[in-house]
């Protein structure tokens, strides 16, 4: 309970920390959110002064940064300038579809990843771990927006998949099996090149993991006992290199958020991507902060995961 | 058809649809320039609803139209909104009382039947169309009209439209005559006349009253509102909005407009708009038939949809230059009080016009259009473009590309060239500058990069800085630490008033030198008379007049080197009837009331 009480200290500790930062950056960057109208001959000088002024712009950075620490604590995040309304629920919403995107790739990767690299590590050195390690190589060295921009010439050339959104127009009406259809069509590309994209590392690393677990006397005894080849490899040989994995798996959420954001506003993802690239673009700080902060949650939250799953697949750490 | 009858039968009206037969001239005129473009005339109609009669092709009920958007619309308020999402959805929720048809460029009658002026310019009658129901049924009165305007007209409000209800520096004034009637009271006669109401939406006093009393009005119609909280007068309503994804209009069942047989329009069922974040995933989900309309097609990804049109059951148009004027423009603001004395020595070559006139003399229009646009957009002298019907000065010269009279200015000016073939100014000094621009605009960018091969050829050293937008407008506007700008802009409107602002010296958009309290130049000074005198000419030949000057001193000075104006690229699936794309905003949906599928 202390343990959680001090993890939940030092997040609050790194998100006000991020939240300041992220303040002071976006104030060193030139304009805001009403300097575009500054180019529209209809509208005067005058109009956008007062709406600066309106929406607080013209204040000071400790003051701007306050008030939206309050509206953090009543639970609206900030306003955004654009859409005139609470941060809070803009942000929600996107963030569920980034949450299924990446949630949806995450299993599947690590669902890849571990029976092919304890399978590879099983056959070290030959042909088939070969192969393996090649392709992981290959996959490593191509960039995740040219398996978007491949994915998408594919949609567009055969008409497979759809190319872009969440559902189809429509959606609604479709009977239920036809809607899981429709969703998992659309899902298939985003969350392909996501996998694509993450899929070599966590080869590679359980490969590297189980390699150095599969030298151990401890196996190399139980081998000798006769036991199976799998089970030696399930049961026994990947609990043992589970701990790196496991931390692994905390940072993977944040660098799958991070491709998930690039890769959503490639493919229209409905996410948070294509929302915080516009956001910056607009100067809506405000939308810009939650969404830099939400980010870091899944980071930090990742990390805290992985260290219940740490404490609860180590008995010495529980025992610390 | 059974619709519309069953309806007026049901609300115990009924229409007459009488044609007028129009002179034969008017007739001619109308057949030769686009059946289309010309606008139905109201019908008189006692005691029901006065239907407005379009003279589009008449089509058949139902269907939907998807279209994408490049960015989600951010309110639904027509009060707040700036961003072109938001507007594009907007305005097929809402009507103004009288409108700017965007094909034919001219005013035509929309809820106002009628209007007439007083013969001192300062009083403009209008009749509405009686019978007239927001999308949620809720009867329309001048009350509403008189709401409507009070909010924009509110300094409160901050409406950016309150701008443009400015006449002489006083508000314009609006009062009720009857149930049927306002009138609205200038301070001094208004060229633009009628237009003025273009862009005015007629709010429901029902549904906002509460919330502008309360002071809450700019926070009303944001994108969660609830469909039947939201009622306009345009021909479609609000039916559902899933965050992120798209936006569903549905048919208005009481919009005011009907077709030469009588069909109540629209013929679409409904109107969905998907959000798409980038022009490339529009022309992706245009390609693969995911939407069945797309605009602001950049030229490369037209060439690329026009080669698969056939086979893939769609056509691309090119329509013309539309109203953006892309330019070149020399920092000539007042330093005094900055601390920038680099750019304070090469003010003194962009002040001299002969320097700027050379510059413009060496600029390979033409490669620019080919180059950048391959082929759709046309090289400009002047602010404006051939798409503009009503306003272009023909009499302005269009000079082809000549280094030698380039040259000529230049020396006349008193620069000479070194031996390696350097422009140096009359004090040794290297003619070198920088020209800024947006990075996100791939088109400037190019057309900044040629500008710098032209220019080479004449000896000078011209540097390029790629900004970040408002990065960009920082510079321009508040640093003023710029020497030269490629930038474009482009009007909602054709008439000379929308760019008021870029050409008074005083106006924020008077880009080269914004905001000056006393005009600089003599010729700024010309400028400034000549448009506040076209602001109040009530004729339009003297408007006409007064502007080809304003356009004559504007290409002889060169504060603006003109460069191209950008084809309007867009597209549609084959079979959507009526679809007659404007050089207007916005471009493909101008009349997506008539908009109707053939066989569908």
């Amino acid at each position: 309970m202390r343990y959680l009480a001090q993890r939940l200290v030092r997040c609050l500790i790194l998100l006000l920390g991020v939240s300041l930062l992220t303040f002071f950056f976006l104030e060193l960057a030139p304009g805001n959110y009403f300097d575009e109208m500054r180019l529209n001959p209809q509208i005067s000088s005058g109009t956008v002064a007062a709406l600066r002024a309106q929406y607080g712009l013209e204040r000071s950075l400790p003051v701007r940064y306050f008030r939206w620490l309050k509206s953090v604590l009543q639970g609206d995040f900030g306003y955004s300038f654009a859409y005139n309304s609470p941060a809070a629920p803009l942000l929600w919403v996107r963030a569920k579809n980034t949450l299924l995107l990446t949630v949806t790739a995450m299993l599947l990767a690590w669902l890849l990843a571990v029976p092919l690299g304890v399978w590879s590590s099983a056959h070290k050195g030959r042909a088939l771990d070969r192969i393996t390690s090649g392709a992981t190589t290959g996959l490593l060295a191509v960039p995740d927006l040219l398996f978007a921009l491949g994915f998408l010439l594919l949609a567009v050339r055969t008409g497979w998949f759809p190319t872009g959104g969440i559902v189809s127009v429509g959606f609604e009406t479709l009977p239920f099996w036809e809607k899981v259809k429709d969703a998992a069509a659309h899902l298939t590309l985003p969350v392909v090149v996501l996998v694509l994209g993450t899929l070599p590392v966590l080869v590679r690393h359980v490969r590297a993991a189980m390699i150095e677990v599969l030298d151990s006397a401890f196996l190399r005894a139980s081998r000798g006992h006769g036991i199976p080849r799998q089970r030696l490899l399930f049961r026994y040989a990947l609990p043992a290199a589970a701990n790196p994995l496991i931390s692994l798996f905390g940072f993977s959420v944040a660098t799958l958020l991070s491709a998930a954001l690039l890769v959503e506003v490639v493919m229209s993802w409905p996410g948070l991507g294509p929302f915080l690239v516009e956001a910056i673009l607009a100067r809506d700080i405000y939308l810009v902060i939650d969404a830099v902060l939400l980010s870091t949650l899944f980071l930090v939250l990742g990390n805290f995961f992985a260290d219940l799953l740490l404490y609860w697949a180590d008995q010495r750490i529980r025992a610390e | 058809m059974k619709e519309l009858i069953f309806r007026l039968i049901k609300e115990r009206k009924w229409i007459t649809m009488r044609k007028r037969i129009a002179p034969i001239a008017i007739f001619l005129a109308a057949a030769v320039s686009f059946a289309v473009a010309t606008r139905g005339q109201t019908k008189p109609a006692a005691p029901g609803t006065e239907y407005l009669v379009t003279t589009g092709e008449a089509g058949r009920a139902g269907g939907r139209l998807v279209v994408s958007l490049r960015a989600e619309p951010k309110t639904l308020n027509p009060v707040t909104a700036t961003d072109n999402p938001s507007k594009e959805v907007i305005w097929r929720l809402m009507a103004d009382l009288v409108h700017i048809n965007r094909f034919s460029q001219r005013t035509e009658p929309a809820l106002a039947k009628s209007w007439k002026v007083s013969s001192d310019g300062l009083r403009y009658t209008l009749k509405l169309r009686r019978g007239l129901r927001f999308s949620d049924g809720h009867p329309v009165s001048a009350d509403d009209v008189l709401f409507s305007f009070q909010v924009y007209l509110d300094e409160k409000v901050h409406a950016p439209q309150r701008d443009l209800l400015i006449v002489g520096g006083k508000p314009v004034g609006i009062r009720k005559l009857d149930a049927d009637t306002v009138v609205f009271e200038l301070s001094q006669p208004y060229g633009v006349g009628e237009r003025l109401f273009d862009g005015f939406a007629i709010l429901p006093r029902h549904l906002l009253e509460s919330a502008y009393n309360e002071g809450k009005l700019t926070q009303s119609w944001g994108l969660n509102t609830a469909p039947e909280q939201i009622a306009g007068l345009g021909p479609f309503r609000l039916k559902e909005y899933v965050a992120g994804q798209r936006l569903v209009l549905e048919r208005n069942p009481y919009y005011w407009k009907a077709d030469q047989k009588e069909t109540a329009l629209p013929y679409l069922s409904e109107l969905v708009f998907l959000f798409v974040p980038s022009e490339d995933a529009q022309v992706i989900r245009f390609q693969a038939g995911e939407t069945d309309v797309i605009s602001r097609v950049n030229a490369q990804n037209f060439a690329v949809l026009a080669g698969q049109q056939q086979a893939r059951g769609y056509a691309m148009q090119d329509i013309g230059p539309g109203l953006e004027y892309n330019f070149l423009f020399f920092n000539l603001n007042d330093l005094s009080g900055k601390s920038l004395p680099q750019l304070a020595r090469k003010q003194a070559w962009f002040r001299d016009v002969k320097f700027r006139q050379a510059v413009s003399a060496a600029i390979d229009r033409d490669s620019i259009v080919r180059l950048v646009y391959q082929g759709r957009a046309t090289p400009l002298w002047g602010n404006v473009t051939p798409g503009n019907k009503l306003w272009g000065n023909a009499s302005l010269p269009h000079p082809q590309r000549s280094l030698d009279r380039a040259r000529s200015l230049l020396q006349a000016a008193g620069f000479s060239w070194k031996g390696d073939g350097a422009l140096v100014d009359s004090g040794g000094q290297a003619v070198e500058f920088t020209i800024v621009s947006n990075s996100s605009n791939a088109e400037r960018m190019k057309m900044a990069t040629i500008i710098q091969d032209d220019l080479k050829q004449l000896g000078m050293r011209v540097q390029i800085v790629a900004l970040e937008f408002r990065a960009l407008l920082a510079r321009l506007f508040d640093s003023k630490d710029y020497e030269a700008c490629v930038l474009g802009l482009g009007s909602g409107d054709a008439d000379p008033n929308a760019d008021m602002n870029v050409w008074l010296s005083s106006g924020p958009q008077h880009l080269w030198n914004p905001g000056q309290t006393q005009p600089a130049t003599p010729w700024e000074a010309d400028l400034d008379r000549l448009m506040k005198q076209q602001l109040v000419a009530q004729k339009a030949a003297e408007r006409k007049k007064l502007y080809d000057r304003v356009q004559q001193i504007v290409a002889e000075n060169q504060p603006m080197v003109f460069l191209v104006s950008p084809n309007v690229l867009v597209g549609a699936k084959n079979g959507l009837g009526n679809f007659h794309p404007a050089i207007l905003d916005h471009y493909t949906l101008w009349n997506v009331e008539e908009l109707f599928w053939r066989g569908k």
